[in-house]
């Protein structure tokens, strides 16, 4: 009875984690400028959470470097489902410029499911805002899965 | 009201005293009987007590028995009397219910140690003492019994002596405990060359109203003396060491009992014998309640910045004995329903702190006897390990914060108001602020030992034996008690002993014949009404019934909302999504306890602290003096306003 | 019968199915009210109930290092202590359980939410959570001063007018009642200086900027809330946005009191009305408006500030209701 509700708060309602896995900040800043006044994604019901524990939507940066891979992938297996992988910018897509270097381990989706990728270096706001009301829409599709 | 209920109170004094003899013989051998004897032999004090309850409060009778059967000699007492009244009797149930449920913890907590013939027999020495210093009548019987209970006490807290925290502990007591103990003397002997008797009853008649130098001057050492005993500041340096290194099941007695019997000692004093000096006079009101505040804010500075878990408890004990002291000097006051109420909320709070306190050092015994350290900045975790012991120290971390329905809260209450209406209102104040910060220091305890990481060391302890969970789960269930049917205590035990503190001319009536009191005082002395009217005003029944509504709707909201899928699917624990979350990185360990936490309390007031840090240096002379000092302005102060 | 209107109390109204709408309201007023403040559009007004529904159908992780019970139960006991207190706090005459000596009572209660947070931070068993709970204790104890000042002050000032014993009383319905006969008590010149440092005690006690140093977000990961997810945050949430009503309704309680359109249940509906409308003024100048303004402050400088400035304001308070009789 309640599911239909659920559901519908789950579109509006998403909760954003940043994970920089070694970028140049670039994306971060493009990132940060959306939650300002002249982009405004509070408007969608999007917050920054500070603890990967209360996000939906996690959003990560930067091609994955060496040190920072087995981090990433911690962080990202202790957010609760239903959750979205959001890659943002070129360098989790496709390592970018950084491609065949020591230390990067490659585009992201070669260790986990990317649900939504937003191109660019850096991506305008407004692509980064369109890739994220596709990711909510993923999300509502998702099911929440209730065990521990 | 003669009868068996006299030789009752005589029962209970000589049999313990007579099983530490008993005890004493057995030597290394029959341990079984030794832990047998102790139990049975601190029973029978409590049924004696409890079998007291019908005559003493309900008819309302005052028993007395004159040893040895020297009676009075043409109204001259010239032997030592037991005099038995609703408040010796309030206290009386405190010391045997506690000692009782010691000798239960002491079965298990003992057993690693050894020459446990000299611990049981000081042991019962000390229930004996302490049983016989609420129940006697007698001045200088009070001494003795004092003196018994004090070196009883000092042979337990050195009792581990291949430690060196035992003994410095057992030194420092000697030497503070003595003094105390040479001043209340000193008083005594006084007192006795003004009187001529060691009655008490007959010692408040034939003083009544001719006070002289003298007799201020005993008033003044024998107040000094007993503040010694029940660790009011500045003479509250013993216990920190002394609870610290004592066995758990013997600190719990040293911190919550023997302080009250301190605190016995001092309304004897104040209330009864120099009854017309100090019942309703401001002077004496305000020494009271200043003497308490202190107390207070002093015990809970000190509690904040320890870092082990007993000294901890102890400076806890120091600040709640200034919330007793601070009752009982409202209850001096001129306008006599804030004095009862004052009266009331002391005697409530002598209770409670009993109780939690002693909950809260049998807490610490368990881990002490599991872990085998009490250093906040060692332990962690421990809850998932030791359940029961979490729960148990989470019901004295309610009662003691004050929070409903708890027993905190009501006798906490009765202070403030009675604090209030007396017109002392910053007293309120800082009692409030008190009242956080044992808040404050509780949950640093919780944080720091409890709940966090677990220390590989300790991964595989387990929960502590049923012998021991026993007497926690008993004192934790009167704690409950007494917090949701606080009318039924208030009733029963809290307004006889308030009466009886008031009633000095049954008091004296009853060792000499009726009407004494009357030719010895030349009027009727006013006993206040007790009325319940001024207590708090919450029903906890209701409240009980509001929580389980409030549950029931609670369980049929959640239900409906998490009707989803419910797939049980296998929990992995080793999957990395259960670590903590320390941004990514591999659990490792980090716990935040002991002096890391109120960080900022302790930056902002670090010139406090420091200096109080300092003051307590823990050199023996120091202390001493701080004693000799608190004697000098007392007396001056005492000489000046009586 | 009696039951009935007992259960609808405690369930419905002023219990929890009222709370728990008009909290929720109140928080997203006021996130509306901020974003309006900072000249962006902000989330719709009923953003936080979207929020609460989404937790509780999202899935939960309790980690490997948390003390089970305690972490469950900790939420639902601050919940509980936050329902109790809306049934203590009169509407305009309208008290569901009338008592004699209320205020301790409320203050004792304030505390239950405040520690359900540290037990539930505490038994995460994070190093976040124990900085943040040390933070959290900190506050409270900063802000229990003045507030125990303010109390006192105003009880002290009916009291005073009533003849009570000892010139004090500590019941809501007779502040109420005073107020009714002789105007607001903000109207009265003593006790504006208590009025101010109560606003400034609401966001301490609420959480909000700038005293939230206990759940900073980026700087300590949410703080005690950090290992929290699922129907767990959701109840703790919820706790958070009730605590502003209740420290709204006690604020229209105590200082605003009095009016409404009549006395007696008969105007309830409109009795209410009126009491969301001043909770909602007050909330907008005590949290929201701060918040769009300053920054968040330290620990050990909100510890400085609560014992400096609103303890000063409300011993003027206390002082000013001795000595005159305004």
């Amino acid at each position: 009875m309640f599911n239909r509700l659920i559901e519908k708060s789950r579109a509006k309602s998403p909760w954003i984690y940043h994970v920089n896995s070694g970028s140049c900040n670039g994306c971060d800043i493009e990132l940060v400028a959306l939650l300002g006044p002249r982009y405004d994604c509070e408007r969608l019901g999007i917050k920054l959470a500070g603890s990967p524990r209360h996000a939906d939507i996690v959003v990560v940066t930067g091609p994955i470097t060496s040190q920072s891979k087995d981090r990433v992938l911690r962080v990202l297996s202790q957010v609760p489902e239903p959750k979205v992988v959001v890659s943002l910018g070129s360098c989790p897509m496709s390592c970018n410029v950084f491609k065949g270097s020591y230390s990067v381990e490659g585009p992201l989706d070669k260790w986990t499911h990317v649900d939504v990728s937003v191109g660019g270096c850096a991506p305008k706001p407004e692509a980064i805002i369109d890739g994220l009301i596709k990711a909510i829409e993923i999300l509502k599709e998702k099911r929440g899965l209730n065990n521990v | 009201m003669n009868g068996y209920s006299s030789i009752l109170p005589l029962m209970a004094i000589m049999l313990p005293f007579l099983a530490a003899f008993i005890i004493a013989l057995t030597g290394n051998k029959a341990l079984g009987l030794k832990r047998v004897l102790a139990v049975i032999f601190t029973f029978i004090p409590l049924l004696a007590v409890i079998l007291l309850f019908k005559p003493i409060i309900e008819n309302g009778h005052i028993v007395s028995y004159w040893l040895g059967n020297w009676v009075p000699e043409k109204t001259w007492a010239i032997g030592i009397g037991l005099e038995i009244d609703a408040f010796g009797l309030f206290c009386g149930l405190i010391i045997t219910l506690t000692c009782f449920l010691s000798s239960i913890f002491s079965i298990r907590y003992m057993e690693k140690d050894n020459g446990l013939e000299k611990y049981y027999t000081m042991f019962m020495l000390l229930t004996a003492s302490m049983i016989g210093f609420v129940f006697t009548g007698d001045l200088f019987n009070m001494y003795v019994m004092l003196e018994i209970m004090t070196f009883a006490a000092i042979g337990l807290t050195a009792f581990r002596n291949h430690k060196y925290k035992s003994i410095e502990a057992g030194f420092k007591y000697i030497v503070i405990g003595s003094l105390g103990s040479s001043l209340i003397l000193l008083g005594t002997v006084l007192i006795y060359a003004q009187a001529h008797t060691l009655n008490i009853a007959q010692i408040s008649a034939i003083l009544h109203g001719n006070y002289n130098a003298v007799t201020i001057f005993a008033l003044a050492l024998m107040l000094t003396g007993y503040a010694v005993k029940a660790f009011l500041v500045p003479c509250h340096t013993w216990p920190a060491d002394a609870h610290m290194s004592a066995p758990s099941s013997i600190s719990m007695l040293l911190s919550g009992v023997m302080s009250k019997t301190g605190i016995f000692g001092i309304i004897r004093i104040l209330y009864m014998i120099y009854r017309s000096k100090c019942v309703a006079a401001p002077s004496m009101e305000f020494l009271m309640i200043f003497w308490g505040t202190i107390t207070m804010l002093i015990g809970a500075s000190m509690a904040i910045i320890q870092t082990d878990f007993k000294r901890l408890l102890a400076f806890s004990s120091v600040s709640q004995i200034g919330y007793v002291i601070v009752g009982f000097g409202v209850g001096l006051s001129a306008k006599t329903s804030v004095a009862v109420t004052g009266t009331m909320g002391g005697l409530y709070h002598m209770l409670n702190h009993a109780m939690f306190k002693s909950l809260a050092f049998l807490c610490a015994g368990a881990v002490l006897y599991r872990t085998g350290t009490t250093d906040t900045t060692k332990l962690g975790g421990l809850a998932k390990k030791m359940p029961y012991t979490t729960v148990l120290f989470m019901i004295s971390l309610a009662s003691i914060a004050g929070m409903p329905p708890f027993n905190g809260f009501v006798s906490k209450w009765l202070i403030y108001q009675s604090t209030f209406e007396a017109g002392y209102w910053p007293v309120t104040i800082i009692a409030l602020l008190v009242s956080v910060m044992t808040l404050a220091y509780f949950i640093k305890l919780a944080q720091s030992v409890f709940f966090g990481k677990i220390h590989k060391e300790h991964e595989n302890i387990k929960e502590i034996p049923w012998s021991m969970r026993v007497p926690m789960i008993v004192l934790a269930a009167v704690c409950i008690f007494a917090g949701t049917f606080w009318n039924v205590i208030s009733d029963k035990l809290i307004e006889p002993a308030a009466y009886a503190i008031y009633n000095i001319q049954g008091y004296i009536d009853v060792m000499f014949n009726k009407g004494y009191a009357q030719n010895m005082f030349n009027h009727e002395i006013p006993i206040p009404k007790m009325t319940r009217a001024m207590a708090g005003y919450w029903s906890p029944i209701n409240w009980l019934l509001l929580f389980v509504v409030l549950i029931i709707g609670f369980i049929v909201i959640a239900s409906l909302l998490s009707k989803g899928n419910k797939k049980e699917s296998i929990i992995d624990l080793s999957d990395t999504k259960y670590d903590t979350f320390t941004g990514g990185e591999k659990e490792y360990f980090s716990h935040m306890a002991g002096n890391d936490l109120f960080w900022g309390l302790k930056h902002q007031f670090r010139g406090y602290f420091k200096t109080l840090k300092n003051a307590h240096s823990g050199i023996v002379n120091d202390y001493v003096l701080w004693v000799a000092a608190c004697a000098a302005v007392v007396t001056i102060y005492l000489f000046a306003v009586l | 019968m009696d039951i009935l209107v007992y259960i609808f109390n405690i369930l419905i109204f002023p219990g929890f199915l009222f709370c728990f709408f008009f909290g929720l309201l109140l928080s997203g007023i006021d996130r509306k009210l901020v974003a309006r403040m900072q000249r962006r559009i902000g989330p719709p007004v009923f953003q936080p109930f979207y929020d609460f529904f989404k937790l509780i159908g999202k899935g939960h992780i309790i980690p490997r290092g948390a003390a089970k019970k305690t972490f469950m139960l900790a939420p639902i006991i601050g919940l509980l202590g936050v329902v109790i207190i809306s049934m203590f706090i009169p509407i305009f005459g309208y008290v569901f359980i009338p008592r004699t000596a209320d205020m301790i009572v409320i203050l004792y209660l304030l505390t239950v939410p405040a520690v359900a947070l540290i037990l539930g931070g505490s038994s995460s068993g994070s190093p976040y959570s124990g900085v943040g709970i040390s933070r959290e204790m900190v506050t409270m104890l900063s802000y229990e001063l003045p507030l125990v000042i303010i109390l006192l002050a105003v009880g002290s000032k009916v009291g005073h007018s009533l003849g009570e014993i000892g010139n004090v009383t500590f019941s809501l319905s007779k502040v109420a009642e005073y107020q009714s006969k002789n105007g607001m008590l903000i109207c009265s010149l003593s006790m504006i200086p208590a009025a101010i440092a109560f606003l400034l005690c609401i966001p301490a006690e609420v959480g909000t900027v700038p005293f939230d140093v206990a759940e900073a977000e980026t700087e300590i990961c949410e703080g005690p809330l950090v290992e929290y997810s699922g129907k767990y945050l959701a109840l703790y949430k919820l706790m958070s946005a009730i605590k502003m009503f209740i420290m709204g309704s006690l604020f229209v309680a105590l200082f605003f009191g009095g009016t409404g359109f009549g006395t007696g249940i008969k105007f309830l509906p409109l009795n209410t009305l009126l009491m969301m409308i001043l909770v909602i003024i007050t909330i907008s100048i005590s949290v929201s408006f701060l918040r769009a303004i300053v920054a968040r402050i330290k620990v050990e400088h909100t510890l400085k500030f609560f014992w400096t400035v609103p303890t000063a304001l409300a011993f003027v308070s206390l002082i000013l209701t001795y000595v005159t009789t305004l």
